[in-house]
């Protein structure tokens, strides 16, 4: 089910605040961020953010169709490489 | 048999069913079209006069997206979440489901036929 419409998008308030830090400076450092529900918001777009994925800080860089997602879907949390190759008899 | 829109060939039925024959079109848009037109809707397809097949035909264009539009609408939106290499865009890549279903069992018609792989444990004497 989808958000309600009332509440508005959940936007991480912290790290919207260090956006605007940046935006205010114009500078474009990574943020490292925990927030992987935080949605993209349009004062998002050009910076990178370091989302977590569990494990580590995947790089992601917004752009402009992102906004709308949230940052987790960018930022995959499973690691898949394949079933094992059937072994030699 | 009338031609709505290029391809498609409704038969004789009654035409609340015949245009959702078009891709795009169902039921109830089916039937909005033809309250919209003020048509009876128990006409059938190959009674439509030419005139009112070029009504519904203009009308379709203007007010719904069917067809090759919307075919191509369907693709460019796909397109855009590959693109932005979020996680939906990365299981349609991968010709998985795309909504959190499982995977474990099931999921055939995103995954297709069965790739049945041959039993590993051979048995030791």
């Amino acid at each position: 089910m989808s958000r309600s419409i009332k509440k508005g998008p959940y936007v991480d308030l912290k790290l919207f605040d260090k956006v605007a830090e940046q935006n205010g400076a114009g500078t474009r450092n990574p943020i490292k961020t925990w927030s992987r529900a935080c949605t993209i918001v349009p004062e998002f777009v050009g910076h990178t953010f370091l989302v977590h994925n569990g494990r580590v800080h995947t790089k992601v860089y917004v752009t402009e169709d992102m906004v709308g997602h949230r940052l987790g879907e960018f930022s995959p949390t499973r690691t898949f490489r394949g079933h094992s190759k059937k072994e030699a008899s | 048999m009338p031609r709505i829109l290029g391809v498609d060939i409704p038969n004789d039925k009654r035409i609340e069913i015949a245009l959702t024959y078009i891709f795009g079109v169902g039921r109830t848009t089916s039937r909005k079209v033809i309250v919209d037109l003020s048509l009876n809707p128990d006409t059938r397809a190959k009674d439509l006069t030419d005139e009112e097949v070029a009504r519904i035909a203009t009308h379709l264009e203007e007010v719904y997206v069917v067809e090759g539009a919307l075919r191509r609408q369907t693709m460019a939106n796909i397109n855009r979440l590959k693109e932005i290499g979020c996680y939906r865009g990365l299981r349609h890549r991968r010709g998985l489901p795309v909504r959190g279903q499982r995977t474990r069992s099931n999921a055939r018609s995103r995954k297709g036929p069965r790739k049945t792989v041959a039993n590993k444990k051979i048995l030791k004497k």
